[in-house]
């Protein structure tokens, strides 16, 4: 069965070391996972698979010494099995950037969504002390038969509304 | 004269430092399947012999038409390449028909020039920029058993610095 785990807590060296040392000894295997410092808290989330007859509370029980030992906040929950597959639409990338406001990440999300677009990954980060910049990039899939222009019009929108530049461009990827 | 699969990683000839090759009859078949293959996807603007499990040191490519491309040397087979010179260097993300799925930020130089020979012996050599001294770099990387993500640059974009907190 496939678990979520989620750890954060205060950036230090030996997070990775001491979360993924519980979970080899547990016999969980470390499938997708995302790891990156945000705002100083280093942040993971992990698709483990555990093996028979294991389960998430278990696993939970297992983390929280270490886990405690490092103040890292963790959760293991079971998720459903997904099914992989190849993402079918087309691939773009979207960059907002500009003074820091509310609703950002909001407003390009939910046009996003209306328009059928399914968020791949998404990064935000504030940039700068004096006049903080704030960037957000994101990669995107459009739906087959989805209008690139009309989406790419209605962020621009957006944009305009937030006082925040953005660009929408098809990703470019050299296959060689 | 032949299409060929295109291997996928982990087959291990395309982490294996690959052998040069004699110019003569035999070069020019492997190097006609080469060309045919990469011809065979539309999307294929080069192919190494590693990659259709020949681990020899040759390689085709062919730019033309690409949006990306600014020098366009044509068709080129080249047996024995080697890069004489190299300038400039630039971030893109690249992706490779052997290791499907995967894409990676990967650092290259944006002028190079090749040397090496045809597939009969003739010594060439060739200078480009821009897409074209990607493509090159990428498939005689092939030929030393380097696949991009042996030179993926960072995770996502190069754009958000790294931070000290504390």
């Amino acid at each position: 069965m496939h678990v979520a785990v989620t750890a954060v807590g205060l950036d230090r060296p030996g997070i990775v070391a001491t979360v993924s040392r519980v979970l080899f000894d547990f016999g969980g295997n470390i499938e997708d996972s995302r790891m990156a410092i945000l705002g100083g808290h280093f942040a993971m989330v992990l698709i483990v698979d555990l093996p028979e007859g294991r389960d998430a509370p278990e696993l939970e029980k297992a983390l929280a010494e270490p886990a405690g030992a490092l103040d890292l906040i963790t959760t293991v929950r079971p998720v459903a099995e997904a099914e992989a597959g190849r993402a079918s639409g087309s691939p773009y990338v979207v960059s907002v950037y500009g003074a820091d406001k509310p609703g950002i990440v909001l407003r390009v999300s939910q046009t996003l969504a209306e328009n059928g677009v399914n968020i791949s990954d998404l990064a935000t980060h504030v940039v700068g002390d004096q006049e903080p910049v704030y960037v957000m990039i994101l990669e995107v899939d459009l739906p087959p038969g989805a209008q690139a222009d009309a989406i790419s019009d209605a962020l621009k929108a957006i944009g305009s509304d937030l006082g925040v530049d953005v660009a929408f461009n098809p990703m470019d990827t050299e296959t060689l | 004269v032949a299409v060929r699969p295109v291997l996928h990683y982990p087959a291990g000839v395309l982490k294996a430092t690959a052998s040069p090759v004699e110019p003569g009859p035999e070069a020019e078949a492997l190097c006609a399947d080469l060309v045919d293959t990469m011809r065979a996807s539309p999307a294929c603007v080069g192919l190494a012999a590693p990659q259709i499990g020949e681990s020899a040191r040759a390689f085709c490519m062919d730019v033309s038409g690409h949006p990306k491309a600014s020098s366009c040397a044509g068709l080129v087979v080249l047996l024995n390449p080697v890069i004489v010179s190299h300038d400039g260097s630039a971030v893109t993300r690249e992706g490779c028909m052997s290791l499907p799925d995967f894409t990676g930020n990967v650092r290259r130089a944006t002028t190079v020039t090749v040397r090496g020979t045809g597939p009969d012996g003739t010594e060439l050599e060739i200078s480009a920029d821009a897409f074209e001294a990607r493509a090159l770099q990428h498939e005689i990387d092939h030929l030393d058993g380097l696949l991009f993500l042996d030179r993926v640059s960072s995770l996502t974009a190069d754009l958000f610095p790294r931070q000290r907190y504390r």
